[in-house]
């Protein structure tokens, strides 16, 4: 980048970080949105928890029974006296109505398996998450009537454990928090496309849009910088800014990982090697969408023009980012890295995976090229086109 | 010194102007009369190689302005529209330092040049504060000070007064003068005849992409005696319509 391509492009960058809302928008917005969702996710999620964990209000139809006596006593659940427990649990006054049919004692008594019946709400999370610490506690329950038949018989209770699994994960550096570290997985490559893409539409809006509604362009166009040094000293302007809403995206979202990691836990340490292929992957993404981004703002005769038709653009990103949600980064199908957008989401899984396939990345890499340059042709197309630059 | 021969401007089907040719020699002030779409922005953007003809040939300063735009707009300050628009986040130093840099100005010597001019215009006082709160008239001594800071021998003004108050009228009229006296070229658009009268040296009427009349103001007043410009603006006018 030499001469007036310099010149244009110092002025762009200097011009778009004085400006407070593309700060705020661009850096501040990014960098904050992630620690607050999760901490408010958090704290929702804590209620919860706390409310169905620590006190379970059940409802008991039935004969009297040790299994009341049971819940009762490991002080998590409370057994409230209500006259119609199924309005009850309607209501929710209670989470869980359990039912213990005529002759459950006694079925007992003679060492026969007695049925037992757990009514919830499956319409409220409360009913259906204290339906789960229920279920643990009578696991418990009939796991200590069993160790008692077996002690009767004479026998070890650990006669009926065959097999004793204790998992492992392969994944380096574990978390704790399989669900958190699998919603950082699912999450981390459709959040750093969704960057990657939409990160410059503040900038371009600004740089080329905003050049015409400012009456700025026309001496622009009249001084001695030919119009491609003018393009390329904007464009260049637009991926450093895309860039930097990218990096501060990220940066929000590992300040999540750190700040809550009950809720988004951070899959491990990424290995460089990985970091530097998702990079490759992301700044592909950035240099075609900047192009892209600054071809149609400069197409549209103001700021608001511009930002209607930029808009779709998330959208446009969005549905690839949202098919490949659950994709494995271990099983991707070959022809996904044949697809715009998806084969850069694909790239990222595998690098997550720790998979780094030759001919994938070189695959990518090539489309990824092809990308920027039709990218670059038709932005340079359209700002040497008069209909285009003068179109009011 | 600038030469137009047979300029024609097609957009589609339209044509928007139409075989123009005149010469304006070095120091005059050449006035483009016409109505609003009559073709003058579309040919002071051709002047300026902000668009390329469909045909003919535009000489700036002796340099052929349709092969060399480059080489051409180093000799081209233009002024477009009345409320010039700036960058609202620069200060006016970095305003004209921007354009004096994008003309090849050396940064030094661009410094030096901006210092003259802040003086000239009396803007030093504000020469460090940022654009966007400035007053219309702050704005347009910084425009001002933007086209001319790489010392242009031509100048193309189009509308400058469009839209301005009095003063920054008269602030535009004495900046031409001056500009006029220092020897330079100047082609201005308007379709204020009193402000063309005050100003130029030499008229051209522009009606529908044509030139229908091209002279000094003495030449237009024997070629109408006893009518004023503005009646011989119309007169002409219809009269190329019939």
């Amino acid at each position: 980048m030499r001469g007036y391509t310099w010149i244009v492009f110092k002025k762009e960058l200097m011009d778009t970080f004085r400006d407070r809302k593309t700060i705020i928008t661009s850096i501040l917005i990014p960098i904050l949105i992630f620690p607050i969702l999760t901490f408010v996710m958090g704290i929702a999620m804590q209620g919860l928890f706390d409310d169905v964990e620590s006190h379970v209000p059940i409802a008991i139809i039935g004969e009297e029974s040790g299994v009341a006596e049971f819940l009762q006593e490991t002080g998590i659940v409370e057994i409230k006296p209500e006259e119609n427990p199924m309005a009850a649990l309607k209501d929710l006054d209670v989470f869980v109505v359990v039912e213990i049919p005529v002759g459950f004692n006694e079925t007992l008594k003679l060492k026969n398996m007695a049925d037992l019946v757990l009514h919830y709400d499956e319409s409220s999370q409360k009913s259906t998450m204290a339906l789960g610490t229920v279920q643990g506690l009578i696991t418990q329950f009939q796991q200590e009537i069993v160790r008692q038949r077996l002690i009767d018989l004479g026998m070890d209770p650990g006669f009926v454990t065959a097999v004793k699994t204790e998992s492992r994960s392969l994944a380096e550096g574990e978390s704790g928090n399989p669900i958190g570290a699998m919603l950082y997985m699912m999450l981390l490559p459709l959040m750093l496309t969704m960057w990657s893409a939409v990160g410059g539409i503040p900038a371009a809006t600004d740089l080329g849009a905003g050049e015409k509604e400012r009456q700025t362009l026309e001496p622009l166009l009249a001084t001695r910088a030919s119009r491609s040094q003018i393009l390329f000293g904007k464009y260049f302007a637009v991926v450093v800014a895309s860039v930097m809403g990218m990096f501060a995206s990220l940066l929000g979202f590992l300040l999540a990982t750190i700040l809550n990691p009950s809720v988004l836990a951070s899959g491990g340490i990424i290995p460089l090697k990985a970091v530097l292929v998702i990079a490759v992957a992301c700044l592909g993404l950035n240099f075609t969408f900047s192009a892209v981004e600054l071809a149609i703002s400069f197409y549209a005769r103001n700021f608001k023009e511009a930002q209607t038709y930029l808009s779709p653009i998330t959208i446009l990103v969005m549905i690839p980012a949202y098919f490949t949600l659950y994709l494995d980064g271990k099983l991707i199908p070959e022809s996904y890295f044949h697809i715009p957008i998806i084969n850069t989401i694909a790239i990222i899984k595998e690098a997550l995976a720790r998979i780094y396939d030759p001919r994938h990345l070189l695959i990518v890499g090539i489309w990824l090229c092809v990308y920027v340059g039709a990218a670059l042709l038709f932005t340079r197309r359209m700002f040497n086109r008069e209909s285009v630059i003068f179109r009011n | 010194m600038i030469k137009v021969k047979d300029l024609t401007k097609r957009f589609g089907s339209f044509t928007a102007v139409d075989d123009l040719s005149f010469f304006i020699p070095k120091g005059q002030v050449f006035g483009l009369l016409g109505e609003n779409g009559a073709g003058k922005t579309t040919t002071l953007r051709m002047m300026a190689t902000m668009l390329q003809p469909s045909s003919g040939f535009i000489q700036i300063h002796g340099v052929n302005a349709i092969d060399f735009p480059e080489d051409a707009r180093a000799h081209i300050g233009i002024l477009f529209g009345g409320e010039t628009g700036l960058y609202d986040r620069l200060t006016a130093r970095e305003n004209i330092l921007y354009f004096a840099r994008l003309n090849g100005m050396e940064l030094k010597v661009a410094n030096e040049r901006v210092e003259r001019l802040a003086m000239q215009l009396e803007m030093t006082e504000y020469l460090d504060r940022r654009a966007g709160n400035f007053s219309k008239g702050m704005k347009q001594k910084v425009a001002l000070a933007r086209s001319i800071v790489h010392d242009p021998e031509i100048m193309l003004f189009d509308e400058p007064t469009a839209g301005l108050d009095v003063s920054a009228i008269r602030l535009v009229h004495a900046f031409i003068r001056e500009l006029k006296a220092e020897g330079k070229t100047i082609v201005f658009s308007s379709h204020t005849m009193t402000e063309v009268m005050a100003l130029c040296d030499a008229i051209g009427i522009i009606d529908r992409g044509k030139l229908i009349e091209f002279g000094s103001l003495h030449d237009l007043e024997k070629r109408a005696p006893g009518m004023s410009l503005e009646e011989f603006f119309l007169h002409r006018i219809s009269e190329d319509r019939r």
